[in-house]
């Protein structure tokens, strides 16, 4: 491995990082200068209800797709986000594990399982590209943030598909592209819509907390018909 | 950042959004990934479905660019990434105000479809409270406002036509039942129960304040009605105007407090119910000393008491039940009304979808006051006229006056042939009255 190689998957990478940290400990500085407001409203009717169970079902939303009608009705659009977030989030961590512990992802049946990964979350990041460009409605909300990041991405998890067999001996062009992309996205990140997944945890929990402590949340799931009007 | 050429109204519009933010708000118009999964939740958008501005993520960005461009990090510097665009001009506020009162009923459905959590009719609320604050509103908004805080309540009904129409009700009780008992208490101390009503009932539909007072009367009820704070109703919900809410808000329970009353009951509104119950203590900061109750618990209680016997062969018609989107989505109470409605009739069929998952009315969020959206309210109707036609009841059941309404006009512009109803009206009618009715020592 050339000194170029361990500066970009080492050093870079650390500055990188700590860069993004630093912007996300201030966001959530400023998020909390905002104050919270409370619900002073009495107890629900409903007995069974509480902030706390509202809390947990609010959080657990995102791995509940029976929960709410739009993941019901786009159940491959959901499929597609898992498989999407989990690819991510494999290689956030394949970032780590390459310089780190690379004896991980040196069993071929690893590689081929991150690579089979990658290259369909880079599909789905190529379709959701194309419905971006496509659907009138998310065409009209979508700004060049929006357009660049979901393009970052699927650029990015296109070059991990070269990158996870992490062999610099038979050529250090994709690892190189990898760490650089990877450092760059740490750095735009905090920026970006990316960065969602830092609101993710604040949003739910104060949703989950009114709707839990006024009884919507848990949401009692009753099995109905489609087409017809069902006996009440 | 400095920013030129900005109206009077506008440069307020925006200090006020700088104080109003509380960290909901502000989570809610910093974690939207446009992912659009909220779309299709909109009855705005299934109506219409070749017009993509009434997405909400869409609505909501009209409210968001504002934030992202003065209070937001990228937005304030590079605000072209991230549409974010100031609010400069008196007609930005009337567009934002076509959209935010135009465009959206408040029913959440769209938040309880975002996998963020965003609450965009919060926000939405938020902008329309915004805009009322520098003058900006419907000519509706206005009216209503206005009798709200000076007559105190939101159709202007005088106090002495309130007052003369609880007295003829009263002379017909009295007569139905040859019981001066069954007469409505008016300003009552100590007694178990406050009843609130929705000034349409004085105005347009007294027969339901006549069939709570035979309830009432039935079940031996220590019960009375407050000669004034009687609107349980609150503008300030649908125009976002805080202050107004709470004004109103604690009219209610000083009264409530000043007769002693044990309990505040309410009629049936979704939003009377909401803004009474759960938000006006948030209004208002303070907590409410006596328990508040929907009538309709009040009537199931008092049939699982045997205070009250129903006959459910006496409401053989095939019903369905809407849900209100404020008792439903924003204080989950849907299941007590269904609790209530099968004791009631023979043949109860559902809609789909219910409950949480419900269709709004389309009248909510204050959109029957605004004349000047009306067609497009009825257009936007069309999803919920298919799911009222598709149960094939004749009668739709619900629990808010405002739905009543609401649910009126989409039966008369779809042209469905139903009727609409309440539970009190439903509970009256099944009432099994013995011959000689047996007074409880507390009312006499």
């Amino acid at each position: 491995m050339s000194e170029t190689l361990r500066f970009v998957s080492d050093d870079l990478q650390l500055m990188a990082l700590g860069f993004m940290a630093v912007v996300y400990i201030l966001r959530i500085r400023w998020l909390l200068t905002f104050k919270a407001s409370r619900d002073r409203q009495a107890k629900s009717e409903n007995l069974s209800a509480s902030s706390f169970k509202g809390i947990v079902y609010s959080w657990a939303n995102v791995a509940m797709p029976w929960s709410m009608e739009s993941t019901r009705r786009m159940s491959f659009f959901y499929a597609q986000f898992v498989v999407f977030h989990a690819a991510v989030a494999a290689n956030i961590g394949m970032s780590f594990v390459i310089p780190y512990a690379p004896g991980l992802i040196k069993p071929i049946v690893v590689v081929r399982l991150l690579q089979t990964l990658f290259a369909t979350a880079c599909a789905i990041g190529c379709y959701r590209m194309y419905r971006r460009l496509t659907n009138p409605a998310i065409r009209l909300i979508s700004t060049p943030d929006d357009l660049f990041s979901l393009a970052l991405l699927t650029l990015w998890l296109f070059a991990s598909v070269f990158a996870v067999q992490n062999r610099p001996d038979l050529g250090e062009g994709p690892l190189m592209v990898y760490f650089i992309m990877t450092a760059f996205f740490l750095v735009y990140v905090p920026f970006s819509k990316i960065s969602h997944y830092l609101y993710y945890p604040f949003t739910r929990f104060y949703f989950g907390r009114t709707m839990g402590h006024r009884g919507v949340y848990p949401i009692k799931r009753v099995s109905q018909p489609k087409n017809a009007a069902a006996k009440g | 950042m400095a920013v030129r050429e900005r109206s009077r109204k506008a440069q307020k519009f925006v200090e006020k959004m700088r104080k109003k933010l509380n960290r909901q708000m502000v989570g809610s118009l910093t974690a939207c990934v446009h992912c659009g999964m909220c779309t299709e939740s909109c009855h705005y958008v299934l109506s219409n479905p070749d017009d993509p501005t009434y997405a909400p993520a869409h609505k909501a960005d009209q409210i968001r660019k504002i934030f992202k461009r003065n209070i937001d990090w990228t937005g304030r510097v590079f605000p072209w990434w991230v549409h974010a665009q100031d609010i400069r001009t008196d007609q930005d506020l009337e567009t934002l105000k076509d959209i935010v009162f135009g465009k959206c009923t408040n029913c959440r459905r769209c938040s309880l479809n975002c996998p963020m959590g965003v609450d965009f009719a919060t926000l939405n609320r938020m902008a329309r409270g915004l805009l009322v604050s520098v003058g900006v509103m419907p000519e509706g908004v206005a009216v209503v406002s206005k009798d709200q805080w000076e007559v105190g309540n939101q159709m202007g009904v005088l106090p002495q036509d309130y007052l003369e129409t609880l007295e003829w009700l009263s002379d017909e009780l009295e007569t139905e039942f040859k019981d001066p008992a069954a007469r409505i208490p008016i300003d009552k101390m100590d007694a178990e129960i406050v009843y609130a009503i929705n000034p349409r009932e004085v105005k347009y539909d007294p027969r339901t304040i006549t069939d709570a007072a035979r309830i009432f009367y039935i079940a031996g009820e220590n019960w009375t009605m407050p000669s004034d704070g009687w609107d349980m109703t609150n503008f300030g919900l649908f125009s976002g105007d805080d202050e107004l809410g709470a004004a109103v808000a604690q009219r209610v329970y000083d009264k409530a407090i000043e007769l002693r009353g044990k309990k505040l009951v309410l009629s049936e509104c979704g939003h009377g119910y909401r803004s009474t119950r759960c938000e006006g203590p948030n209004w208002s900061g303070n907590s409410v000393p006596f328990v508040i109750e929907s009538s309709v618990l009040t009537m199931l209680r008092y049939i699982e008491e045997g205070r009250i016997q129903v006959d459910k062969t006496r409401n053989k018609e095939v019903v369905t039940f809407h849900d209100s989107c404020n008792n439903a989505r924003s204080c989950g109470f849907y299941e007590e009304p269904r609790e209530l409605l099968n004791l009631l009739v023979t043949d109860f069929r559902e809609m789909y979808p219910n409950r949480v998952e419900n269709f709004c009315c389309t009248g909510g969020g204050g959109a029957m006051s605004m004349s000047e959206y009306t067609p497009q309210r009825l257009k936007s109707a069309k999803i919920k006229a298919d799911q009222l036609k598709a149960t094939g009841a004749k009668t739709v059941v619900t629990s808010c006056h405002n739905c009543v309404d609401g649910l009126t006009d989409v039966i008369r512009h779809y042209k469905l042939g139903m009727k609409v109803t309440q539970l009190v009206n439903l509970t009256a009618n099944a009432l099994v009255i013995s011959e000689k009715v047996v007074l409880k020592d507390s009312i006499k």
